[in-house]
């Protein structure tokens, strides 16, 4: 799925180079649950722009789904995040005046994709997450919970390859973030590929490998055999009686 | 991303901020409104001048006499003969008059009023298209005979003896009596040819009431419109011959006096018209800078839509559309204005309004080229963001 050799990336500021990567192999089956964590500064948000295909490496090579994107132009980096990658942010980066169902269209207008069939699957995938009476709210109507599924939905849409999620519970309290973190649990058992990037340890437990990074290198790589099942964390919470 | 979907974003984007939006285009509406409105009046003024000219008939030519530096006026420069003489010989002249102006207070009645007198021949109600109300116009025969008889216009009719027909009644001038014969319509012109009030006496009996013989223009029209210009030549050879003096006549043709007039009120729409494109420009300018504004608060928009997949070809269209949607909903407003401005002035003047479907399609065509020209640099800077640094702004 990610195939990556030896990639670099310096920041030029002036008279300064800056190496935020210098030089990372890396490689992501399909269908893995990978969390890259870290201190600020250790390269991760460099990492998550690059894989996103948001920002172009200095140095070295990478492959997605099959296609060394070393050679493209902006048109195609521009296709390939489309069709291949799924962003959920932190701060969610929805519309504000686009409804729930308009913002997850928005993909797949730039997908070329055919009015009735936008709505349909927006449709079916708001309703996947449990968003089907939040339809036409807008963003400043929503809970953050809310707003991140919609997020997800809209990530979903067209089908990526893989789900580049940057922080997806820095804004959300413990419990909904535990809620966003049980929704990509369940979308990787059914075989979506993720990477989380996340700076807090509780919340990659929840993966199956974690990569750690610092001074732009990947120091660790850690294989989870028991992740954390947020599913089940949420029910503790709740026997507990702190929420009903 | 087609063109339609990219409409309906601008579409959507525009409504969503009403207000700016609004502002935003108002000096396009401005602009719109006052060039539609110009051109609508200017070219309405234009068609109300031309019928009013033309309700002398195209074939009109008159000649007066060109004094120049030194000379003094003579009575006998123009003189009855000469018309004689002229319609005699010169085949393209149809109808020709002699006009001796004059003032006179003039006693009917029920009242008194000083009005302009005018001694001429019947030929003159055919030169001027004059319409009688009732009885009739002088007749060669009321000179040859010596008939002391008058014509009045409506409005002195009116004022001399109230309403109703004058007919066979007299009039006092000068401590002599006429006797009305017709009453011809009053000239509703704004032209101000006629305006003021008028009187008609036979050549002839003004000459005898004034004690002197005098012409101070010679008033014909030619068989048809193309002979007017022979018309008045050839008439103004044979005075100079008749008179041996050359260049001493001047001739002038209502075609003359329409094309000029044509050609003033052009120059004065175009004016006028250059002065509401400026204002266009400046509504322009403001549309640029308002779109500026959006683009730098829309920032994080511009990120998030790059992240999901839009090439900076789609932004730059998008952004474009925006501004060419906004100009144009200018222009439709301001069209609207516009047109009911020239609709009211038009109303005020009593002339018709005319906006014609190139001046819409020319102010439609302009809108779209404001909003394309003044979209294009804060489009072009959208495109460009980094979708990195536009994702990371607030």
């Amino acid at each position: 799925m990610i195939k990556i050799n030896n990639l670099c990336k310096t920041y030029s500021t002036g008279a300064f180079t800056v190496p935020a990567l210098k030089g990372i192999t890396l490689e992501i089956a399909s269908g893995e649950f990978v969390a890259i964590t870290g201190a600020s500064g250790s390269g991760k948000s460099t990492m998550m722009n690059l894989l996103g295909l948001l920002d172009r490496p200095s140095k070295g090579s990478y492959l997605l789904d099959g296609i060394d994107v070393s050679h493209l132009d902006d048109n195609d980096y521009a296709r390939l995040r489309n069709r291949k990658i799924g962003f959920v942010f932190q701060a969610f980066n929805l519309l504000p005046r686009l409804t729930a169902l308009k913002n997850v269209e928005l993909s797949m207008l730039y997908a070329g994709t055919k009015h009735e069939e936008r709505r349909k699957r927006a449709l079916e995938v708001l309703t996947l997450l449990g968003l089907e009476d939040r339809l036409h709210h807008f963003p400043n109507e929503l809970s953050g919970g809310q707003n991140q599924r919609v997020a997800i939905a809209r990530a979903l849409i067209n089908n990526p390859a893989i789900i580049l999620a940057d922080e997806p519970t820095g804004a959300l309290d413990s419990q909904t973030g535990l809620e966003i973190m049980s929704i990509f649990q369940e979308l990787n058992r059914q075989g979506t590929t993720i990477v989380l990037v996340t700076h807090e340890l509780n919340i990659a437990r929840h993966s199956r490998r974690i990569l750690r990074m610092a001074d732009g290198l990947i120091i660790n790589d850690e294989e989870i055999a028991r992740p954390l099942d947020a599913h089940n964390e949420i029910q503790a919470l709740r026997e507990k009686g702190g929420r009903a | 991303m087609n063109i339609g979907e990219l409409i309906l974003v601008a579409i959507e984007s525009i409504k969503s901020n009403k207000l700016r939006s609004f502002l935003t285009t108002l000096g396009i509406v401005i602009g719109i409104a006052a060039v539609i409105a110009v051109v609508g009046i200017g070219q309405g003024g234009r068609a109300m001048l031309m019928q009013e000219m033309e309700k002398f008939g195209t074939n009109m030519f008159g000649i007066w006499v060109n004094y120049r530096d030194g000379e003094s006026f003579r009575l006998d420069d123009l003189q009855i003969n000469d018309i004689t003489v002229i319609k005699e010989n010169v085949p393209q002249v149809k109808y020709l008059a002699p006009a001796s102006y004059g003032q006179m207070q003039l006693r009917g009645s029920k009242g008194h009023k000083s009005v302009q007198v005018i001694g001429t021949t019947a030929d003159y109600a055919q030169v001027r298209n004059l319409e009688t109300v009732w009885g009739r116009f002088i007749r060669d025969d009321d000179a040859a005979v010596g008939r002391r008889v008058i014509v009045l216009d409506e409005r002195t009719a009116l004022k001399l003896f109230g309403p109703g027909n004058p007919v066979g009644k007299k009039v006092m001038l000068m401590s002599n009596s006429a006797v009305v014969v017709g009453v011809i319509k009053s000239d509703s012109s704004m032209l101000g040819f006629n305006s003021q009030q008028i009187a008609y006496l036979p050549w002839s009996f003004l000459s005898r009431l004034n004690g002197w013989e005098v012409i101070h223009e010679l008033q014909g029209s030619a068989s048809s419109k193309e002979e007017v210009e022979a018309a008045m030549n050839l008439s103004k050879k044979i005075l100079e011959r008749r008179h041996h003096a050359p260049n001493h006549y001047y001739a002038y043709s209502l075609e003359q006096e329409m094309e000029s007039a044509n050609k003033v009120t052009g120059i004065m729409t175009l004016i006028i018209g250059c002065i509401a494109g400026i204002s266009l420009l400046v509504g322009g300018i403001g549309v640029m800078n308002i779109m500026l504004v959006s683009v730098t608060e829309r920032t994080r928009e511009i990120g998030i839509r790059m992240a999901l997949g839009a090439r900076r070809k789609d932004i730059l269209v998008q952004f474009i559309i925006e501004s060419i949607v906004l100009c144009l909903l200018g222009g439709f407003i301001g069209i609207i204005l516009g047109y009911g401005g020239a609709l009211l002035v038009a109303r005020l003047a009593k002339w018709p309004p005319l906006v014609s479907g190139w001046t819409v399609l020319l102010a439609v065509g302009f809108s779209v080229a404001v909003g394309l020209f003044f979209g294009i640099y804060p489009a072009n800077k959208a495109s460009k963001m980094d979708p990195i640094e536009a994702l990371r702004r607030d």
